[in-house]
């Protein structure tokens, strides 16, 4: 049983505990969280609007918008970044420019110190993801050590992990694996503490890829595999299924196809649960030639079966007629005739579809060496890597290898 | 309602209510785990509000949140100082006898404030005069215009009666 003055005691010590801040600045907060979201919520579509409206290469002028020196409307320009880095990284890095631009030249007395700091900190941050994104690494680098520089509080230690995490990505890009790691373990730290299991799942995602870079395949398979109950906690299917998918490749690397199976085949339904079925169709197209470099045949030759079936069903004709010459290559050892006429097959697609006549002309070359005997794998991946590449250069001319 | 576990919809007596509901914890909490001077802690803890205003609808859990970023912000405090000052660094392995026994004796003195609260204003003025301002009995005797020997008895009286009042004050916390 307790003893009365134990618990007397604990709340005194509660109460000592308890310290009135001063009014002043308990007004200058009430007064910068208003003010914060009072801009947040008015530039909602003013930011969208003005990219829409403005031409981008006038996208630096808009530096001298009012409606747009704000921190409102640096936030929407945050995730304006966010969601071109992807598809349209050149527009990515134009924003980040323009938000960096008008972050810096806001004035000192704009809001209180902490907050500028963040707000010209993420703007660097963007800019750095933007640059690395494109490949320009150390531009990237030194726009990630100007948001360094930004974050001299020690209340930012949560801004400088998002940042820094940001640096460990660009690292491994440029083969910096060691400070990348040390990077990631310090900002998965301070994710935890601070409860952003988000941040906290990339960081795990971020190690495990590198060490399979490295080529530790047993680590970054431990590394993946208990990410997978903070993704689900966190509800987070894509998430999970890219775990799911690195858990795959690291088990095809180790051997265990059987687990390979089992992890590949969750990374695409969890892709489907998130909405992302083309995702799930490469996933699988992906672990089929994986598992087929592995020298497991029947079950790699399976999955690039079932992407392909999976592409035609969606119209992707040209990703279909690639899955396809995955497969001729698998069987060239194995079954000459069948690669010929899944290569006549491809062809007839291709014409089908009035694809480019370019590509049509590399695969009759491959079909003419598959009748001769003379097709390698080696050949049967040039072709590929041509037709693909037409995508973005339609006028390159084929040159038979 | 501010405790909660998520970030709040806010209007601005929220902003308020969040700031006074958290405060004497995050400053207790750099005082007392890391030792950071009282002022400097509350400057810290302001600064932890400011920040969390970046991006409180992303704050999933605001205690862990408040929690992580005073207990990084006071390490990187001592960082930043003990950097910023090499010849202060021996300063912080010397003990610096007015901070012997710091934690224990500031308890203490903020308790006996309190105490001090739950008297009349001439027992307070007595204990003011001798614990505050440290006065030995003789002076209190001549600052009160009464013998040694009274001063010491009204002296031990004050005391009787101060931890009288602070021990019901605490009861009756404990009841509520």
């Amino acid at each position: 049983m307790s003893d009365p003055r134990d618990e007397e005691r604990k709340v005194v010590t509660f109460e000592r505990a308890r310290r009135r801040p001063d009014p002043a600045r308990v007004q200058e907060f009430a007064e910068t969280a208003r003010r914060l979201q009072r801009e947040r919520q008015e530039s909602v579509d003013v930011v969208a609007r003005a990219l829409r409206e403005t031409p981008r290469e006038e996208w630096p002028r808009l530096a001298t918008r009012p409606e747009l020196r704000n921190s409102g409307a640096l936030n929407r320009m945050e995730a304006e970044v966010s969601a071109r880095l992807e598809k349209e990284p050149q527009e990515a890095l134009l924003i980040s420019d323009l938000a960096a631009s008008i972050a810096e030249t806001l004035p000192p007395d704009s809001y209180p110190p902490v907050v500028l700091a963040q707000l010209r900190a993420h703007a660097w941050k963007d800019r750095g993801q933007a640059l690395a994104y494109i490949g320009r690494y150390p531009a990237a680098l030194e726009a990630l050590d100007r948001a360094e520089q930004q974050l001299s509080y020690g209340s930012l230690t949560h801004d400088r992990a998002i940042v820094r995490y940001v640096r460990a990505l660009t690292l491994q890009k440029v083969n910096r694996f060691e400070e990348s790691r040390e990077l990631l373990a310090e900002c998965a730290a301070v994710f935890r503490d601070h409860g952003d299991d988000r941040r906290y799942l990339y960081c795990g995602i971020g190690e495990g890829i590198q060490l399979y870079r490295e080529r530790e395949f047993e680590r970054a398979y431990d590394t993946f595999l208990p990410l997978i109950e903070v993704a689900r906690a966190l509800a987070d299917p894509l998430s999970e299924a890219r775990i799911q998918n690195n858990l795959g490749y690291c088990a095809v690397e180790q051997g265990d196809f059987r687990m390979a199976n089992i992890h590949l085949s969750q990374a695409m339904a969890r892709f489907i649960d998130a909405g992302k079925r083309m995702e799930a169709i490469r996933t699988e197209r992906a672990s089929g030639r994986l598992l087929v470099g592995k020298g497991a045949i029947t079950d790699g030759l399976q999955r690039l079966r079932d992407a392909r079936r999976s592409f035609l069903m969606h119209a992707m004709v040209e990703e279909a007629g690639l899955c396809g010459l995955d497969i001729v290559e698998a069987l060239l050892a194995q079954s000459p005739d069948e690669a010929k006429s899944l290569a006549a097959e491809v062809a007839g697609e291709f014409t089908q579809s009035g694809f480019n006549e370019r590509a049509l002309t590399a695969l009759a070359w491959l079909r003419e060496s598959l009748d001769r005997n003379r097709a390698t794998a080696l050949s049967v991946r040039q072709v590929q890597s041509y037709i693909a590449s037409l995508a973005s250069n339609p006028a390159l001319e084929f040159t038979a290898p | 309602m501010v405790t909660t576990g998520s970030a709040p919809d806010f209007d601005e007596r929220q902003f308020e209510a969040l700031y006074h509901e958290h405060f004497g914890f995050l400053v207790a909490v750099a005082v007392q785990k890391f030792h950071v001077p009282e002022s400097d802690a509350e400057t810290l803890a302001h600064e932890v509000f400011l920040s969390y205003l970046k991006d409180p609808l992303h704050v999933r859990d605001l205690n862990k949140w408040l929690l992580g970023a005073i207990c990084h912000a006071s390490r990187y405090y001592w960082r930043v100082n003990k950097r910023l000052s090499p010849e202060a660094a021996p300063e912080f392995e010397r003990i610096d006898p007015a901070t012997i026994n710091i934690l224990e004796s500031l308890p203490n003195q903020l308790a006996a404030r309190e105490a001090l609260e739950c008297l009349s204003p001439r027992y307070q003025e007595i204990l003011r005069l001798r614990f505050f301002e440290g006065l030995s009995v003789p002076e209190l005797a001549a600052r009160l215009g009464v013998k040694k020997k009274y001063a010491a008895k009204l002296l031990t009286k004050c005391l009787r009666r101060a931890e009288t009042l602070y021990e019901r004050k605490g009861r009756r916390r404990l009841r509520r």
